[in-house]
């Protein structure tokens, strides 16, 4: 699989704080990496890099093999607040994507408009269903829903445009455990089905074990330092279950709080 | 009782409460004027009942002039007496320089959205915007009737410098108080810059400058009979200044009431519409 990500050296300085330094980490096409770390450490920041909607302060950011200006359809992007458009439907929330690229602003004047928007919108309904919401919720406003539906609207929103890379930052902190769950496994399977690569950023350890394909840790040596990947360690289909996420989560905590960082699934 | 925060009245002294000043504010008015009429029966300062309906029937029915009269008018109908009236006529030539006003809201909002949108177009504007604000509109009031004389325009640009400034910093604000989030998701589902601007950011902060606006109506009408009040032929600021020549009190209550009446219903029909065109807003 191709290098679909790569940070090269890189630097995010705010004001005088250097956040971080010296990053280097490459993402291969189909991965599913879970970026983990304590709050402050620059998970964001890296999110946002990614994105493009920041510049670091050095080094470069090469999505594809290119520098990026600004975030663009290749990159999905599901925040954790914010998500949606809070005065469009569900169902607008779902087609804004596609009704855009193809029409624009103006574009909506033309004649085709009208039937192509029916067929985003037979498309959005696939979408719906597939994330497990009801026809009825269609015609909703995002704030007529609940934390976890409204997170499926976003994640909808962000697949229909079939982006090379899905970005979520801590979509589901804000989630009741049960709900947040359920949450995980359909990210999981729509992960499997679409095979997009997915960067998804938390600060629960458990989480990133049990979702990602690949968890990177980052962390600071001593809290004047700035952060550095700690532990970065692939996971193959069997580290999921229950059990073992428990184990995994055991395993980074005592590493992450000693000095042994350069874990393998192995161990 | 009266200072607990959990007091709670029933539905009948809910409404007395809201009332009663209105209804005392009424009695003391006419207790006062019957005072005044026993002593002189002439009195102008504090109309009595039948002082102030000769007024208005003057006022809501009557034009201005005997010539502005159409032939007939003495057996026409009250509408038809009531659309030649001298309110009416003030009323419509206010409400032209009103509708007028609000239009040129239009690109202060737009100036605002842009501002908060693209960085280049705020550098250029904040910082005169910023200036403009503070100057007090009535205080160039002289310099726009030399510079603008004395007709519609002077009191349009009054109009401009006194109210636009506020809903353009307003809209600047609300702009840039739209999530960052939204933006970056705007670009990644494809949006570019216009679209961003106006089908994810004007639709969002769009209620809320309706508000801004709501709330600025005062400012305009103030602004608006200033204007009238010093250099006008007609309008409803403009009758009222020549009305307090004559002490015409009984026709200037009526008029005060009625441009109340009017404000009120075009802050009613802006909630309204507001609510209408905006289902998903909750005010926060
Ligand atoms: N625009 C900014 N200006 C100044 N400092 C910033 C800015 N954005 C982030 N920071 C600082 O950079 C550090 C990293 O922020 P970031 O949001 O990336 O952390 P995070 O790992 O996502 O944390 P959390 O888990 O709380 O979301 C924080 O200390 C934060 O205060
Ligand atoms: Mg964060």
């Amino acid at each position: 699989m191709k290098d679909i990500i790569r940070l090269e050296n890189i630097g995010v300085t705010y004001s005088n704080k250097k956040v971080l330094e010296h990053l280097d980490l490459t993402i291969r096409e189909g991965e599913f990496v879970a970026v983990c770390g304590q709050t402050g450490c620059g998970k964001s920041t890296m999110l946002r890099l990614i994105l493009g909607a920041e510049k670091p302060t050095t080094g470069r950011v090469l999505i594809d093999g290119r520098e990026l200006p600004r975030p663009d359809r290749h990159r999905g992007y599901v925040p954790q607040k914010y998500s949606l458009f809070p005065d469009k439907t569900v169902l607008d929330n779902i087609t804004f994507g596609p009704e855009t690229e193809e029409f624009g602003l103006i574009g909506r004047l033309k004649p085709g408009f009208r039937r192509r928007r029916k067929e985003f919108q037979a498309q959005a309904y696939e979408y719906l269903k597939h994330m497990g919401l009801q026809a009825s919720d269609a015609h909703k406003y995002p704030d007529e829903l609940s934390g976890g539906m409204q997170q499926r609207v976003a994640i909808a929103q962000a697949l229909i445009m079939k982006p090379q890379i899905l970005l979520m930052d801590e979509a589901f902190s804000a989630l009741d455990p049960g709900t947040r769950s359920e949450m995980q496994k359909l990210v999981r399977t729509l992960w499997k089905e679409t095979g997009t690569t997915f960067l998804f950023v938390t600060h629960n350890i458990p989480e990133a074990i049990f979702l990602g394909s690949r968890v990177v840790i980052l962390g600071k040596d001593s809290p004047e330092s700035s952060s550095k990947v700690q532990v970065d360690m692939e996971l193959p289909e069997e580290a999921h279950s229950r059990e073992e996420v428990e184990r995994l989560t055991r395993v980074i905590g005592n590493a992450t709080a000693g000095a042994k960082l350069e874990l393998t699934y192995a161990e | 009782m009266l200072f607990r925060i959990d007091a709670k009245p029933n539905r009948l002294t809910a409404l007395t409460l809201s009332w009663f000043l209105f209804v005392s504010g009424i009695a003391l008015y006419f207790y006062t004027s019957h005072n005044r009429h026993l002593e002189n029966p002439e009195d102008k300062v504090i109309p009595s009942l039948q002082q102030l309906t000769t007024g208005m029937t003057d006022a809501f029915l009557k034009p201005d002039t005997e010539e502005a009269a159409p032939e007939g008018l003495e057996n026409a109908s009250l509408g038809r007496k009531f659309l030649t009236s001298m309110l009416w006529t003030d009323t419509l030539a206010s409400a032209k320089r009103f509708v007028w006003s609000m239009l040129l809201l239009i690109p202060a909002v737009v100036l605002g959205l842009h501002m908060g949108m693209f960085p280049i177009f705020g550098q250029f504007f904040l910082r005169f915007i910023l200036f403009f604000d503070k100057i007090i509109a009535l205080s160039v009031l002289p310099i726009l009737f030399i510079a603008f004389g004395i007709d519609e325009l002077a009191k349009i640009m009054l109009i401009v410098i006194g109210v636009t400034p506020t809903i353009i910093l307003d809209t600047f604000n609300l702009t840039k108080g739209v999530p960052q989030e939204q933006i970056v998701k705007g670009f990644t589902l494809g949006a570019q810059d216009f679209v961003v601007t106006y089908s994810i950011v004007l639709k969002q902060i769009m209620p809320r400058v309706l508000n801004s606006i709501r709330l600025n109506l005062k400012a305009v009408m103030l602004f608006l009979f200033a204007g009238e009040m010093i250099a006008s032929q007609d309008g409803l600021a403009f009758r009222i200044a020549l009305l307090r020549r004559h002490m015409g009190m009984n026709v200037i209550i009526p008029y005060v009431l009625w441009v109340a009446l009017l404000l009120f219903l075009v802050d009613l029909t802006m909630r309204v519409a507001n609510k209408k065109l905006h289902p998903w807003f909750r005010e926060a």
